[in-house]
């Protein structure tokens, strides 16, 4: 009985810390191969989809920020409150993204004005 | 039964005094790339002539203060710290109050941590944008950097990951020296 008691809280443990790794993510490349052979019209184009992911990622952010807050909280909870905090997100991806796309854009902003495209 | 007892106790007075350590910020010193030894096996590209005795850091945004009771991260003037110091040992800092014809422009955006786990691995995502004299970009970097910090590294895990924070800057630093010895690019 024990062993097996033994063996679930091994394997919990396990999937609780695989859990826990960091997340591997890429961000967008400020400066992109091709970039020097983009239309106005396509800076333009990929300007906004940028613009319109960047507000995506950055009320994911919020949204993260706003569980973490409440995992803190919850870690105070005896026992549970371990698990509780180790479920936090310290992976910063959705803020990494946002920024990284604030950065690609001011780079085509830079090449716009370059190719002196209409603003 | 006794001894099963004592064991648990043990090992939450073990886990406590883990979770309970101050965090502290890195270290710049610690994040600093010194100079690349020369070797025959080996020998690193020299950098462009221009850049030598040229570049400054002029500024670092996205940076996080830490916060004792959380975990380290890594703030502006720390990295700004160990990018300078960098610079230096690699012979490309402009002297002081000379002319800084490359001025660089760091935006961290953002380090991805581990919440827990023995080995620790901390990836940087950084931007690194060099400009020539005339404001046009040189480099334009993005450079992600995994670097894993090892059990026996430290035991506590607060200082494990501050130690797997600044491995993880060093690396970003000596990739953006790549960058720098491969030449224009953007």
């Amino acid at each position: 009985m024990k062993t097996t008691i033994l063996k679930v809280a091994c394997i919990a443990l396990a999937v609780c810390l695989s859990g826990c790794a960091t997340r591997e993510y890429t961000t967008v490349a400020m400066a992109q191969p091709g970039d020097d052979a983009l239309t106005c019209g396509e800076i333009q184009k990929q300007m906004a989809d940028n613009e319109a992911v960047e507000a995506q990622h950055r009320k994911a952010d919020k949204d993260v920020e706003a569980g973490n807050i409440a995992k803190g909280v919850g870690s105070a909870i005896p026992y549970a409150g371990i698990l509780i905090a180790a479920s936090t997100d310290l992976s910063n991806e959705e803020q990494a993204k946002a920024r990284a796309l604030a950065d690609r854009n001011e780079r085509l902003a830079a090449l716009a004005k370059q190719k002196n495209c209409p603003q | 039964m006794t001894m099963m007892k004592t064991g648990a106790r043990l090992a939450a007075l073990a886990l406590l005094a883990g979770l309970g350590a101050c965090a502290t910020a890195a270290d710049p010193g610690a994040m600093t790339v010194s100079a690349t030894p020369q070797t025959a096996a080996a020998p690193a590209a020299p950098f462009p002539v221009a850049l030598q005795h040229a570049m400054c850091v002029r500024n670092v945004t996205g940076g996080e203060e830490t916060n004792p009771m959380w975990v380290s991260k890594v703030d502006d003037n720390g990295f700004k710290t160990a990018l300078s110091g960098s610079l230096d040992s690699a012979g490309l800092s402009a002297p002081a109050g000379g002319n800084c014809a490359f001025p660089v422009d760091v935006n961290l955006l953002g380090l991805s941590q581990p919440s827990f786990g023995f080995d620790m691995t901390v990836t940087s995502h950084v931007n690194y944008k060099v400009y020539d004299a005339s404001g046009q970009p040189y480099v334009l970097a993005t450079i992600d950097a995994p670097y894993t910090a090892k059990m026996g590294d430290a035991f506590l895990g607060v200082e494990r990951l501050k130690l797997a924070n600044e491995g993880s800057i060093r690396t970003s630093i000596e990739m953006f020296f790549d960058k720098l010895r491969a030449g224009p690019s953007k």
